[in-house]
């Protein structure tokens, strides 16, 4: 999962993120954004996430973390 | 994951496809201030789901109005001759009554003849492929020689206008498909598969016999995402419906194509149902399809409405070549029940291929 950061960074619309970063923080945070993180873990990491799943990992790091257990 | 409902018909055909529209154009930024997010949100969201304008009914439209407007416009046209038809089969979420049956009421609208059968069917997206199997069953008789086959909804009724969710998406229509025999010894190959244990992926929660329509269903709630709705409305469960689409439409192909040994590019068009412009690529992109042998403008140029969604693909994108050619198509259609079935099979040489506005 090398390029996460820069995959979900872009998805955010952001220059830089850190696995700090809380995830409703981000000015792009909504329902679409979402629905591009599940379509980008499903595509690139094979796995299948739901809205509350993303919701709940709270942080970029969690959301990596959500992904890697899904893998 | 093999597929143990594998359906094969033959001698059968396709002879006429009617997709009947509202005439009524609304359009996605006029609607755009009922939702409760920024206007650059709601463009961006208009761009990646391919949103632009739908066709949406009048309040008093029912569905048996437009089945009923469009079969007069076939006899017209002598398209159709009403002694012809052996049945008329509805597929709609929408109907007119909960009782009687739609179908009878449009028989009795168009003054067809007692020696039929009149069945509703309870589908939505899968309802082309779901209307098409059993006009094929209904075929297998010999005193059947002619199905008519009506998908109509108007569903834009119990979509919150304050649910950015659904509304923008939805479409109102309806579409008639001519079935009948063939002399040909064409092979028509199908599956389905059904999982009720999604049934509320794609809801109307109130209303029926379970949870009657009252004050307190129809109370406007906001959601997590910031989404107005009661429980009158229909409710979709977004990531589940992109999840189930995704985990099972390909490895349905997939089974379909190779138990008909058929390859991608034996396949001129797949004509799947459209929910979106978004997950129609995804799905594309999956399945290593390209994108224009699988047309996704349905719901930018009219929204979606459910089983009509196929036959109104077909007449935006193919209707010149299904008149004077001859095609190899698939069909697939996935969502509400949960349902998912496909449809590999020659279409062409088509008597109608169009659009009628009401």
């Amino acid at each position: 999962m090398k390029d996460f950061l820069i995959d979900i960074a872009e998805l955010l619309e952001e220059e830089e993120i850190k696995e700090e970063d809380i995830l409703e923080d981000f000015e792009e945070w909504d329902s679409l954004t979402i629905l591009s993180i599940i379509a980008f873990s499903n595509e690139k990491y094979g796995t299948a996430l739901s809205t509350i799943e993303i919701n709940d990992s709270k942080t970029v790091g969690g959301l990596k973390k959500l992904i890697a257990g899904k893998m | 994951m093999e597929l143990k409902v594998n359906l094969t018909f033959h001698n059968k055909k396709i002879t006429g496809i009617l997709t009947i529209l509202p005439s009524n154009i609304v359009k996605f930024e006029d609607e755009m201030d009922n939702y409760n997010f920024s206007k650059a949100k709601s463009l961006k969201l208009k761009l990646a789901m391919g949103y632009n304008t739908h066709r949406i009914a009048k309040d008093n439209t029912t569905v048996s109005d437009l089945c009923v407007y469009g079969l007069n416009y076939l006899f017209e046209k002598d398209y159709l001759k009403k002694e012809d038809i052996d049945a008329l089969i509805l597929i709609t979420q929408s109907p007119d009554y909960f009782m009687p049956p739609t179908s009878n009421v449009i028989q009795g609208k168009l003054g067809l003849k007692h020696d039929m059968i009149c069945l509703d069917i309870n589908q939505g997206c899968a309802g082309f492929e779901i209307g098409l199997y059993q006009a094929f069953m209904l075929l297998e008789q010999s005193e059947v020689n002619k199905v008519v086959l009506l998908n109509a909804d108007i569903l834009s009724k119990k979509v919150s206008k304050r649910d950015r969710n659904s509304n923008p998406l939805i479409g109102d229509g309806a579409s008639i498909t001519i079935v009948e025999k063939s002399d040909k010894p064409n092979v028509i190959n199908c599956n389905i598969k059904m999982n009720g244990t999604g049934y509320d992926v794609l809801m109307v929660p109130a209303g029926g016999f379970k949870l009657p329509s009252s004050p307190e269903t129809a109370e406007m709630k906001e959601d997590k995402a910031g989404n107005f709705r009661s429980l009158d409305n229909l409710v979709m469960k977004g990531d589940e419906v992109f999840n189930f689409v995704q985990r099972e439409v390909p490895p349905m192909i997939e089974n379909l194509l190779k138990s008909s040994k058929r390859d991608i590019e034996e396949v001129n068009y797949f004509m799947f149902h459209q929910p979106n412009k978004f997950m129609l690529r995804k799905l594309a992109d999956k399945m290593k399809i390209p994108y224009d042998k699988m047309p996704n403008n349905v719901v930018e140029n009219y929204g979606n409405a459910s089983g009509v969604s196929i036959p109104t693909a077909i007449c935006h994108n193919i209707s010149e070549e299904l008149k004077s050619d001859d095609m190899f198509l698939c069909f697939a259609g996935f969502g509400v029940g949960l349902t998912w079935a496909s449809i590999l099979m020659n279409v062409g040489h088509l008597d109608f291929c169009e659009f009628l506005e009401y």
